[in-house]
């Protein structure tokens, strides 16, 4: 099959981007994570210092491979294989950063246009900062128990959290994704597509430009992280049921515990009588 | 005094090079298969796992939390997890509430936040040491076998498994650029506070060079992998029945994991029955 003058890509193409970002960003971030991080509660005073890696690849190749690689590879070599994995709440990570590289892949129409590039890194850096933050800001609403009454934390919680995130975007965002960035699109333009053999972006091109479709799924992927999220630390009304239920379930507790005894035991005698049964 | 400050600084320094990070990512990866917990099912402790990674948020009980941490602390202990994951484990707890704690004192707050954040610190606390038994106790193609068969997409196995046999290549190749571009470059003096901010931008700046060549390299590795997985039908076999069968064939529950679901759930029950009685 002839890819001149394809613009969209195959599907091996896709898996071959896929495992190209999966592998790129995967390695970066295992470096990030054990740097230990400089948190100010649950703030964490860092962008993703290697999101020029997805940004720039989103540009120049399909930019929903490129982002779900992303987000996959962070998942898979710096969360699982450190351990570090932190249940419902990694899917908001996951999808902000989808998001966001894929909203700056689809903004950038020729990559040879250094403005746009820029453009598109640092919204592409700051959707995916903003969206975290608004997310922090509702985690700690809802982890600390009775948020408002605890005085001056809602204050610090909003103060740490705006600094954190003007911080990271004039700094880090700027250092580390808008820089970087613009260095290596132009320099990988043209050189790097060949090698998956696919031809280089064009602004004839059908995968760039937002339209509409693309701007409502990016809204709902943001309002399940939103839902994840909270998903992961709300849970008032259970927590109710539950202190009522503390109160009067003494015997139901004992029962419990009783049950459970009863099937270690059970599960020892079987185990024995199994291995007795092996070794006859 | 001042000899023993900079021994203790240069080995730490020594600590943090890239061999030690890589050897111990490393470890954690391939090297405690031989464990408690790495025998047991997978499946069976991704049951465990979504137990304790989300019910101690919908509770606010303490006695409750604090047994559900001693139990996964031992879990954690049982499964004999590297000492760098449990460093960065305690950094993150630590900074996670203690800095709010500050954060709120300097805000006009009192003594009085430290009972939220406590419960807070436990549930946090709880959480990642859970998960650090499971994914990391685990051996990764077991790992990825268990979430296999509960449906997860053929995607994310194929992602953890090539994430284990690639990382090790990649991180060589990684860190030969690096100090290839290291050999090539021309450090700036850094003896003066300038001299030793230079020289910081300097290395950022040498590792987003190398990813230059990294990132030309890495396609052609990529295209590789998928070209050799296409010629094997791997795009047919990850839908297929049959071979999810065939691969998932290994996974057996024994009375050993029945054994562990069976001890967790005694524990916690104790645990309501004391936070019933209190």
């Amino acid at each position: 099959m002839s890819t001149e003058g394809r613009n969209t890509a195959n599907q091996s193409q896709k898996l071959m981007i896929f495992v190209l970002t999966m592998s790129l960003y995967g390695l970066a971030t295992l470096f990030t994570e054990l740097i230990p991080k400089f948190q100010i509660g649950l703030v964490e005073l860092s962008v993703e210092f290697f999101l020029f890696i997805p940004l720039t690849l989103a540009m120049l190749f399909d930019p929903l491979s490129v982002a779900l690689g992303a987000a996959s590879g962070e998942l898979v070599f710096s969360e699982i294989m450190l351990g570090q994995f932190g249940g419902l709440g990694e899917l908001e990570k996951f999808l902000t950063v989808t998001i966001g590289v894929y909203i700056a892949g689809r903004l950038v129409r020729d990559p040879k246009n250094r403005a746009m590039v820029g453009v598109a890194a640092i919204t592409g850096t700051a959707v995916q900062l903003l969206m975290g933050t608004i997310v922090d800001i509702a985690k700690v609403q809802f982890a600390v128990e009775d948020f408002e009454a605890v005085a001056g934390l809602p204050e610090s919680v909003f103060a740490t959290e705006g600094f954190a995130f003007l911080n990271d975007l004039l700094f880090s965002g700027i250092f580390f994704c808008l820089l970087p960035t613009l260095y290596l699109v132009p320099k990988l333009y043209g050189k790097i597509e060949p090698l998956l053999g696919m031809a280089p972006r064009t602004a004839a091109s059908t995968t760039s430009g937002l339209n509409p479709k693309a701007i409502l799924v990016c809204v709902i992927g943001f309002a399940c992280a939103i839902a994840a999220e909270l998903a992961a630390t709300a849970g008032m009304s259970l927590v109710e049921w539950e202190a009522e239920w503390a109160e009067s379930g003494t015997a139901l507790a004992a029962g419990m515990v009783v049950a459970a005894a009863l099937a270690v035991v059970v599960l020892l005698v079987m185990k024995k009588n199994g291995q007795r049964n092996a070794t006859c | 005094m001042e000899r023993i400050m900079n021994k203790l600084s240069e080995s730490v320094l020594d600590k943090f090079s890239m061999d030690f990070l890589r050897s111990q990512v490393l470890k954690n990866a391939y090297g405690n298969d031989d464990t408690v917990i790495a025998a047991l099912d997978p499946r069976i402790l991704i049951v465990w796992y979504l137990f304790f990674g989300l019910v101690p948020w919908f509770v606010n009980d303490l006695p409750f939390l604090l047994g559900c941490f001693l139990l996964v602390m031992v879990t954690t202990l049982l499964a004999r997890v590297a000492g760098l994951v449990l460093l960065l484990f305690a950094l993150g707890v630590f900074s996670q509430t203690g800095y709010l704690f500050l954060a709120t004192l300097l805000f006009g707050g009192d003594a009085s936040a430290i009972a939220p954040l406590l419960v807070l610190t436990l549930k946090v606390a709880t959480i990642s040491l859970a998960s650090v038994t499971v994914f990391s106790g685990l051996d990764p193609d077991r790992l990825s076998s268990g979430l296999m068969w509960y449906g997860c997409p053929e995607r994310l196995s194929f992602s953890i498994s090539y994430a284990y046999r690639m990382l090790p290549m990649l991180m060589e190749e990684f860190q030969n650029v690096l100090l290839s571009y290291r050999l090539r470059g021309n450090p700036p003096a850094h003896d003066t506070l300038r001299g030793k901010v230079r020289y910081l931008i300097y290395q950022v700046k040498i590792i987003m060079e190398s990813f230059y060549p990294l990132m030309l390299n890495t396609a052609k590795r990529s295209r590789t992998t998928v070209e050799a997985l296409e010629l094997r039908g791997y795009r047919y076999a990850a839908v297929n029945k049959t071979v999810k069968k065939i691969k998932l064939s290994t996974l057996k529950v024994s009375y050993n994991d029945l054994l562990f679901l069976a001890l967790s759930a005694l524990w916690v029950a104790l645990c309501i029955l004391c936070s019933t009685l209190f």
